[in-house]
C-alpha cells in the first residue's frame, strides 16, 4: 500500500505518475490496462490542481493512496479542493467525437478518457473533501 | 517535467521531434515552442517517437496544430504515435483527422504524395 502527498501543482504530475506505474509494475497489470490507469489518474489529478484549487485561489495537496487486493488495484485521491464530482460531467456522444477538429469543444476530454478508462469509477464527497477511487481489475 | 523539442528542416519540411511526456505540466511549453514553427503554407513533420505519455493537455496542443494547419492550408503529418497515444486518439475521435506516418521518413515520403 502507498499513502503519500502529493502537491497539488502540475509539476507534480511525473511523480504521480510515477508512484501509479510502480504500482501497476507490482501488481502485474498489462501495460495498455497500466496506461489507462495512468492517464485517468493523471487526468483527475490534473482536474484537482487546475480547477478545483488553482482557480479557486486555493491552495493544498492530493493525499494518494494505492491499494492492492487479489482482484483489484484501486488509486484513491483526495482533496481540499472546490467540491467536483466528475461524474455529473456531461460526457461527449459518439456523435460529439465524430466533429470535425475544427468544431470540437474540448472541454471534458481528459474526464472522459479517466472514466471510460477505468474499470470501477467512484466518487465521495467526505468531511468537506473530494474523494476520487479509480480501480483495475487485476489478471 | 521538462519536453525536449528539436527542430530540422528537410525537403523545405519542418521535422519537429519531441522527447519527453506531453502532461498538463509540459504542455503550454510545446505549444509555444510547436505553433510558431507551421508557417502559412508549410509542412510539418511532428515526431512523436520519443514521447511515450500524453494526455487530454497534449490533444489540446495537437488539435491546435490542426486547426492552424486548416486555417493556413499547411500540412502536418504525426509520425512515430506509440500504440497507447494512438489508443487514445482513437477513443477520443481525433486520430481519424490526423494523417499519421510510422517514422520521419514515411511522413515525408506522404508528404510528397500530397
Amino acid at each position: 500500500m502507498v499513502k503519500q502527498d502529493i502537491a497539488a501543482d502540475l509539476a507534480a504530475l511525473p511523480a504521480l505518475r510515477q508512484w501509479v506505474e510502480q504500482a501497476c509494475r507490482d501488481a502485474g497489470l498489462d501495460e495498455a490496462a497500466s496506461y489507462r490507469l495512468i492517464l485517468a489518474v493523471d487526468e483527475i489529478a490534473t482536474n484537482i490542481v487546475t480547477h478545483g484549487y488553482a482557480e479557486a485561489g486555493l491552495s493544498g495537496d492530493i493525499a494518494l493512496t494505492i491499494e492492492r487486493t487479489d482482484r483489484t488495484l484501486t488509486v484513491i485521491l483526495e482533496d481540499g479542493g472546490v467540491a467536483y464530482d466528475p461524474r455529473t460531467r456531461s460526457m461527449p456522444t459518439a456523435l460529439d467525437l465524430d466533429q470535425p477538429l475544427e468544431e470540437r469543444d474540448l472541454g471534458g476530454l481528459g474526464i472522459f478518457l479517466a472514466l471510460q478508462g477505468v474499470d470501477r469509477f467512484d466518487y465521495q464527497r467526505c468531511d468537506d473533501r473530494n474523494r476520487n477511487i479509480l480501480a483495475m481489475n487485476l489478471p | 517535467m521538462a519536453i525536449q523539442v528539436d527542430v530540422s528542416n528537410q525537403d523545405e519540411t519542418t521535422v519537429v521531434a519531441v522527447t519527453g511526456a506531453v502532461d498538463g505540466g509540459s504542455a503550454p511549453g510545446l505549444q509555444t515552442q510547436l505553433l510558431p514553427l507551421l508557417q502559412p503554407g508549410g509542412a510539418l513533420v511532428l515526431n512523436l517517437g520519443g514521447v511515450n505519455y500524453m494526455s487530454s493537455a497534449g490533444l489540446r496542443v495537437l488539435l491546435l496544430l490542426y486547426r492552424q494547419a486548416m486555417t493556413g492550408k499547411g500540412r502536418v503529418v504525426l509520425a512515430g504515435l506509440a500504440e497507447s497515444i494512438k489508443d487514445t486518439m482513437t477513443i477520443t475521435g481525433f486520430l481519424k483527422f490526423f494523417t499519421v506516418a510510422d517514422n520521419v521518413e514515411q511522413a515525408l515520403v506522404a508528404l510528397r504524395r500530397g
